[in-house]
């Protein structure tokens, strides 16, 4: 119960947030917002299925784009470009995945950042239709949410909606079946189930919430550049989740607070930013390789030998009584 | 009608015969075991019947159905379940939870998105775990049991697929004697009050000797003899170069 308790107060306290902090950081935690969302949809892949894609920025991208784009040059209103944004990373994550998950573990990480690349220079020199490497400018969010606290509202609720679904996704029996296959893929074919086209499932809804997030950015920032697609994105919520924790759902959200905050306040006052978060993953991966929601879960936990086992039989009796 | 049918089975790895020219056939509410020394081709003739491997030649059928080379997910919707030698559980889930995936997916609900699974199959996974013997272990972590319930989670695991035709291979391996006269037993009353047909294989000649109707003797990939337990047992090529050297 007092997990829930703690998600309602941090839920109170995000709606009052920017009544107290100024601007700038209402900036900031908006961004934390949506990388935090694109970093939840790749730990999809990376966490619950067991696979790293090197290539999730591909999606987002897209979806980035699709919304960009259908507000530059369309009257089509925000919300239904943010569907179409979904629809549209969706259908690109299921034409590369059907390729993907063909492999597994360092193959699998090649391939989809080769594809993320592919796609990269796509819309980096087509400049007819995406601008190319001019980026699209002149996305202007419209008049209900245009202003800083609006967008930010606007954006919390869409972010918590999504984080909502995909926690149900995450406890379904398709959420286990993506624990089972990351365990043990073999032993899941054994009991009826087509582990490659599972995982080409969870890669295309994994891909439609980047696709999600990325929609987000183009109106918050007014404008996109096709280095959103390229692989050093795609680096971002491979840190987040490792700082925050794969093993938790919240884990890459946890992960995206202390990335995108660490960002703006250390971009501040130095250029040493890839230094300074270099140091940082390196500190996590030698001395907190759970990421800081692992961290927490031990500290919470660990005060018997048994504990993870009384708590993992306590649940289950109040599941199953 | 047969419930498995194999003709003239062949499989090489490499220069290896693995399987050779092997025929197989088991009647609904068989229970009959494979034995063999060690690789004599036991765990690839199951490689072979549930798609793990793809057969050179020959053909496998179910209850008429031709399954040659059909992939093992599919095989294992059909209603044919295997356990492995080496328990082949999920080490990071609890007990619990291994063997509600296998109900789960029997029960084509992994495709449900949106409700969650602690939800679901409570039941039939309780009723699993209390025929396996491992109720007691419900929570735990399945890297966390001793290996004689890793390999009852692992039969659990088989069953929770609800096979018609389930093939175990070594089930009481790595297992104490009380525990291998307990498993067998399960194997037996699984065989008489479910009508499950059964084909385990099987090293230790005692359980063998007391538990299948119909033996039958691979050796080198092929089929050296077939018949009762005391058939086999008095076959003069089997005592040569099978019960020969476990004496």
């Amino acid at each position: 119960m007092f997990k829930y308790w703690w998600l309602g107060l941090t839920f109170i306290a995000m709606l009052v947030l920017p009544l107290v902090i100024g601007e700038f950081w209402i900036h900031v935690t908006i961004e934390i917002l949506i990388l935090g969302l694109f970093a939840v949809s790749f730990n999809m892949i990376f966490g619950y299925m067991g696979q790293l894609s090197f290539g999730h920025a591909a999606y987002f991208g897209v979806g980035a784009y699709a919304t960009g784009l259908l507000m530059v040059k369309t009257a089509i209103p925000l919300p239904v470009c943010l569907i179409v944004s979904m629809i549209t990373a969706g259908f690109f994550a299921l034409a590369i995945g059907y390729f993907c998950v063909r492999l597994t573990g360092i193959y699998f990480a090649i391939l989809t950042m080769a594809f993320g690349q592919l796609l990269y220079y796509v819309i980096f020199q087509w400049y007819s239709f995406t601008g190319g490497d001019d980026g699209l400018q002149g996305i202007v969010p419209p008049d209900w949410i245009i202003g800083v606290t609006p967008y930010y509202y606007f954006t919390f609720f869409i972010v918590v909606a999504a984080l909502i679904v995909m926690w149900f996704i995450s406890a379904s029996p398709f959420g286990y079946t993506m624990r089972s296959i990351r365990e043990n893929a073999e032993r899941t074919q054994f009991i009826g189930i087509n582990v490659r086209r599972y995982m080409l499932i969870n890669f295309v809804v994994a891909g439609m919430f980047a696709g999600l997030a990325g929609g987000l950015l183009g109106p918050f920032n007014r404008s996109i550049a096709p280095d959103l697609c390229n692989w050093h994105q795609s680096g971002v919520p491979v840190f987040m989740t490792v700082i925050g924790g794969p093993l938790g759902f919240l884990g890459p959200m946890i992960g995206s607070v202390i990335y995108t905050f660490l960002f703006a306040f250390v971009t501040g006052f130095t250029e040493y930013w890839p230094l300074t978060i270099g140091l940082v993953i390196i500190f996590v991966v030698l001395f907190v390789p759970g990421g800081v929601l692992g961290l927490a879960q031990t500290m919470f936990r660990n005060r018997g030998t048994n504990d993870l086992i009384a708590e993992a039989k306590g649940s289950m009796d109040t599941e199953t009584s | 009608m047969a419930i498995l049918k194999v003709e003239s089975l062949n499989k090489a790895f490499g220069g290896l015969q693995a399987t050779s020219d092997v025929s197989y056939e088991m009647k609904t509410g068989e229970l009959s075991a494979i034995i063999g020394p060690n690789g004599a081709g036991k765990t690839t003739f199951f490689n072979l019947l549930t798609g793990y491997h793809k057969v050179d030649s020959g053909s496998v059928s179910f209850q008429g159905e031709d399954i040659t080379n059909w992939p093992p997910h599919r095989i294992a919707r059909l209603g044919i379940a295997r356990a492995f030698q080496v328990s082949n559980i999920y080490l990071a889930l609890t007990a619990y939870e291994n063997i509600r995936q296998a109900i789960l997916s029997q029960q084509k609900r992994t495709l449900n998105f949106l409700i969650p699974a602690t939800r679901m199959a409570k039941k039939e996974t309780r009723k699993l775990l209390e025929l396996a013997g491992l109720s007691q272990h419900a929570g735990r972590i399945a890297g966390n049991l001793s290996q004689g319930d890793k390999k009852r989670l692992e039969l659990a695991i088989a069953l929770g697929c609800k096979p018609e035709l389930l093939f175990l291979d070594e089930p009481t391996a790595g297992m104490s004697q009380e525990e291998t006269y307990e498993t067998m037993d399960l194997v037996k009353r699984l065989n008489r009050e479910m009508n499950l047909t059964i084909l385990f294989t099987e090293h230790d000649m005692t359980v063998v000797f007391g538990y299948a109707k119909r033996l039958t003797v691979l050796h080198q990939g092929s089929i050296i003899a077939e018949g009762s337990p005391e058939e086999v047992r008095s076959n003069e090529l089997v005592q040569k170069i099978y019960l020969g050297e476990e004496a």
